[in-house]
Order: C-alpha cells, then structure tokens, then sequence
C-alpha cells in the first residue's frame, strides 16, 4: 500500500512539475490587509489565470451563447455595467440589482448585495444558473466547454488534465477575477508619497474621514459588512437585501456596503442604480435618509454637508478612480485565444 | 531487464493485495418493508401513490469503531448516493486488514468547513446538483417524486435539505452497529419519512431552515442494518 502511494506520489509530482510551473504572483499595496482569499488551496498561476480570463470573455457561459461575464462586468467600467441601473441577460431580460464592479474581490468574505455566496470560487454558479442572466447549468457549461477545441488544451496546461470539471472551471474563473486588483488611484499615489492631494480634494478627505469611514473604510474603501443606508424601498423591486438570505429581521433592507473606488467608472450607484450622479448619493445622506428598525445608527440623522463641502467630497472621491486599471490590457479580452 | 521490472511489479502488486483489506457497504432504499431497485419508469415505486423519481444525498465523514474506540476513518471521505447510478450505493472502503471492529458512523450532507472552503471536484463537483446556486451550499439530501395527495403543481413534491450556518445545520451523524467485518447492507426506509412527513401539507423544502432542520431529524431513524 505504501509503495503504491509513493509511486503515485512520485508520478502525480513529475505531472504537476511539468505542467504547473508558473505561479503567479498578486500585487497589490503594501497598505492593503492580508487578502482574505485562501490561496494555498487555490495557488495562482499564470495558465489557470488566462484560462480563467477566456472563460470570463466568452459567451460560451450562457445559454444561448450571447452573453458572457463581460456583458455586465466591461473592463471599461471597472467590471461594472456603466448606464444600466439593472443587470441584463439572456433574451433582453433585466434582473433586479445593478452590476457591481469587480475588483480587489480577494478581500470580501461574502459576495453579492444580499452576500448569498460565501466563496469566490462558487460565484460564478449563481450568474451562470440564474435564468434572467445566463440561463445554463454548470453541468452544460462543463459539457460545451469540452467540445469547443480550445478548451481541453488550456484545462490541460493549467490544471494537468483535458477533462473539463465544474470545480476547475470555478477555480479558473476565480483566479482570473482575483487577479483584477485596484490600487493605483491617485490617493494611492498619495498613500505612496508620490503625489499629494490639492486643497480641494484635501478637504474633501477630511470631510470622508468624518462622515464615510466607518462603512467605507480606507484603503479598500468598504468594510464589508452589510447595511441599511437609509433607501426608500423601491416598490417594483420590494428588495429587502440580506433578510431574503438570513430571514432575520434585523437584516431587512440590509446590502453590501460598496467600495468607493472607481466611482467615475461604475455609475448608476445604489443595489438598484437609483442613483446616476455621485451628487445624487451625497444628496440622499443629506436630505434623503428613510428611517426604519434597521438603518445604519450613523445614520440616524441626516449627514450634514454644505453645496461646497459636498463639491470638495466629489473632488477627493474622483481621487480613487484608478485608469490604470480601468485601462490595463492584461484585463481585457483575450483576443489571442477567442479571436 | 525487462524480467527484472516484471518481477517488481508482480511483487508490489502481491504486496499490496496481501496490505489492503476491503469491507464493502451497500445502502438498500425500501418502500413498504421491500428493497426497491429503480426501474426503466426512472422512480422507485410500490403502491402507485408515492413516486419517487429523484434520491440523491451524500454520505460522508465514515468510521468504525470498536467499542468505543476509532479503528479507522476514510480519508476525503465523500461520498454521492444517486439511484440514477445504482453502484454508487456500493461504497467499498480500504481498511486496514485484521481490522475489528463493532460500530460504524457517517454523516448524511456535508459539513459546514467544506460548505464554506470553495470548490471541490468529484462527488463535490457542483456539476452534480447538490450544489444551490441562488446561495451558497451543498444540498445534503434531494428527494423528488409524485404523490397522488401532492397537491403541487403536477403533484410534484420536492425536498431539497441543506444548510451549513447554524441554527439550521441539518447534518446529520449515524451510529449503527455491525456484527460482520467484511460486508454490511444498510437500509434506507422511505416509510420512515413519508409516514412523518405528509405530502399532502408539507411538500417544497427547498432552502435551509427550521423546515429542513426537521426533515434532517428524520435521518437519524431512517437508516438501520439490514437483517
């Protein structure tokens, strides 16, 4: 028996020595916590990465062939979807939330405005399953994956085996998405020392600092948590976030709080995209907050913010719109591998 | 050469024949005190008023005791019971050999460090359908049909039971007694859970919760060794 084991072991190692050498390393700031993501179990490396990056491009996901990953998260809207207040889907259908961008997702433990998901790697299943977005099963996927003649090479330099699994195409498309991290924003510049803030966006910061912090904490600019920031329910959606998960109702109206990097690049803002202008979000803080049970108790009150404080506040949130990786070719669409 | 690397081989395949020791479990679903196969109809049916068309769960986490001592624990030890793919109601273990022991345990679902450790392959793959896509987690048991009292659309009744967060973490532990080491055949009673669970009332669970918490209690009765 141990003979057996160790010859295997023997032979499992040479495979994955000649197929898995290149591991890639994350960047990211040095001001950044400790990634949340477990990347023992999923080690990164460069061929599971660009297999994960075809996957996200490809249409292949979905029912019908018509929309992929990119239809709602565009590298051009920081994996967002620019104009649309609700995400699309396969035969026009529109779902119910806006398109949240995708970036730095190696620091969320939940996922989703309602944090249905508890893991990166089983993300996808929901998009991809659900019927007003993609409409396919991950068992079809898998199965139309293995007939399409590029696939079963990229499985098998990235993960040693042609035969596409649910679990590698998961795996993949996660380590492509973990890949996409924001952090050259001019306040990083500043964090950095090499730039400092004009006067304007240094108000602005003091102002964040005072008034924004506690949910949208630096330098990820979300704390990840869930609250209720005092939405009116909208009435043709009656959303009510995070109790749909948990039924308690202290989670009723409850979402994600959202990072505020990128804001220039991922409006409308809000679960619903309520909001077309960053303006219009600092005017709900200021005059628009709904009371109920479960509002955030920062916001019991209104905040409270002059016209020149609040253009000082936009100032320093444009200091967080990161065009280097808005623009960065290595996110976008493969046009080596799908043409 | 050739004759050298010929007799390695005979030897380690000698070596380890003689190493492992097999003790093969085979779960028996019965309907009416009867062991029912799934028939070219694709359900599992005695009377004609309850179908069953789907059966699906995991077995996971197995030991033997004995006494109260653990003699053995499977490794990766997850296990998919389908009756669309009736061998996978035959789980063979490799024990140890010369092993004695008295008691074995497993859980039925999967436990609540896998439902939040990512993706797995195999009988974990999410291409199985246990898996909910709407919300994380693995569905421990599926269990599908029609029943003539359903009053469901098309009288369909479906019980998906799953759920990793407390308070509604429906894994369930099975502790049964064995009296042979080579081959045991456990029962599964579907009696057992339609004489508690009426379809005439309950009949979609579908999502964690109290109601599936419940319907995971019936577990612990519906497993026994057969006789």
């Amino acid at each position: 028996m141990r003979i057996g084991i160790t010859v295997l072991s023997i032979i499992s190692f040479v495979l994955s020595v000649a197929f898995i050498t290149d591991y890639y390393k994350l960047e990211y700031a040095e001001y950044f916590p400790e990634p949340l993501y477990n990347f023992e179990k999923n080690p990164l490396t460069t061929e599971k990465v660009t297999l994960g990056q075809a996957l996200f491009y490809d249409p292949i996901l979905s029912e019908d062939n018509t929309i992929s990953c990119s239809s709602c998260h565009s590298p051009y809207n920081a994996f967002a979807h620019t104009d649309h207040d609700l995400s699309h889907g396969i035969r026009d259908s529109i779902g119910t939330r806006n398109a949240p961008a995708l970036f730095n997702l190696a620091w969320h433990e939940s996922f989703m405005w309602d944090g249905a998901i508890n893991h990166l790697d089983m993300q996808s299943l929901a998009p991809i399953s659900h019927p007003g977005e993609m409409g396919e099963t991950i068992k079809n996927v898998v199965e139309k994956l293995q007939y399409k003649a590029i696939y079963p090479p990229l499985f098998l330099k990235a993960f040693g085996d042609s035969t596409v699994t649910g679990e590698h195409v998961l795996k993949a498309l996660a380590q492509f998405q973990l890949t996409l991290v924001s952090d050259g924003a001019k306040y990083d510049a500043v964090k950095r020392g090499e730039v400092t803030f004009s006067p304007q966006e240094a108000n602005g910061y003091a102002l964040f600092q005072k008034h924004c912090n506690s949910c949208h904490t630096e330098p990820l600019f979300t704390n990840g948590q869930f609250a209720n920031n005092g939405l009116p329910v909208d009435t043709t959606l009656n959303d009510y976030g995070r109790w749909i998960i948990t039924k308690k109702s202290e989670d009723s109206l409850l979402f994600k709080v959202p990072t505020l990097r990128n804001l220039s690049y991922t409006f409308p803002y809000m679960h619903d995209g309520r909001f077309r202008k960053i303006r219009h979000v600092l005017n709900h803080y200021t005059e628009g907050i709904h009371l109920t049970s479960t509002t955030a108790k920062q916001l019991k009150e209104n905040l409270e913010l002059t016209s020149n404080e609040k253009t000082d506040l936009v100032a320093f949130l444009l200091t967080l719109d990161d065009k280097n990786f808005v623009f960065d070719q290595k996110h976008q669409y493969p046009k080596a591998i799908l043409n | 050469m050739r004759y050298i690397a010929c007799h390695v081989f005979l030897l380690c395949v000698t070596y380890l024949s003689a190493q492992s020791s097999e003790f093969f479990i085979n779960f028996q679903p019965t309907f009416e005190g009867e062991v029912v196969v799934y028939n070219e109809e694709n359900r599992l049916e005695k009377d004609g008023d309850i179908q069953i068309e789907t059966l699906k769960f995991y077995i996971s986490n197995i030991e033997l005791f004995n006494g109260d001592q653990l003699v053995f624990s499977e490794k990766d030890s997850y296990h998919l019971l389908d009756i669309e793919s009736p061998e996978s109601f035959s789980l063979d273990l490799n024990t140890p050999p010369k092993l004695s022991f008295t008691s074995i345990k497993f859980d039925v679902g999967v436990d609540s460090l896998t439902n939040v450790s990512g993706a797995f392959g195999g009988d974990l793959d999410p291409t199985n359908g246990m898996y909910w896509t709407w919300q994380s987690g693995y569905i421990n048991f599926k269990l599908e049909g029609v029943a003539t009292d359903c009053p469901a659309r098309h009288n369909r009744f479906v019980y998906h039971i799953g759920g990793y967060e407390a308070p509604h973490r429906p894994l369930q532990t099975i502790e049964l007694g064995i009296e042979t080491d080579t081959e045991i055949a456990i029962e599964i009673s579907m009696d057992k859970i339609f004489e508690t669970i009426n379809v005439a009332e309950q009949y979609h669970i579908m999502r964690p919760g109290e109601e599936a918490l419940a319907f995971s209690k019936l577990f612990t009765s519906i497993f026994s060794i057969s006789k």
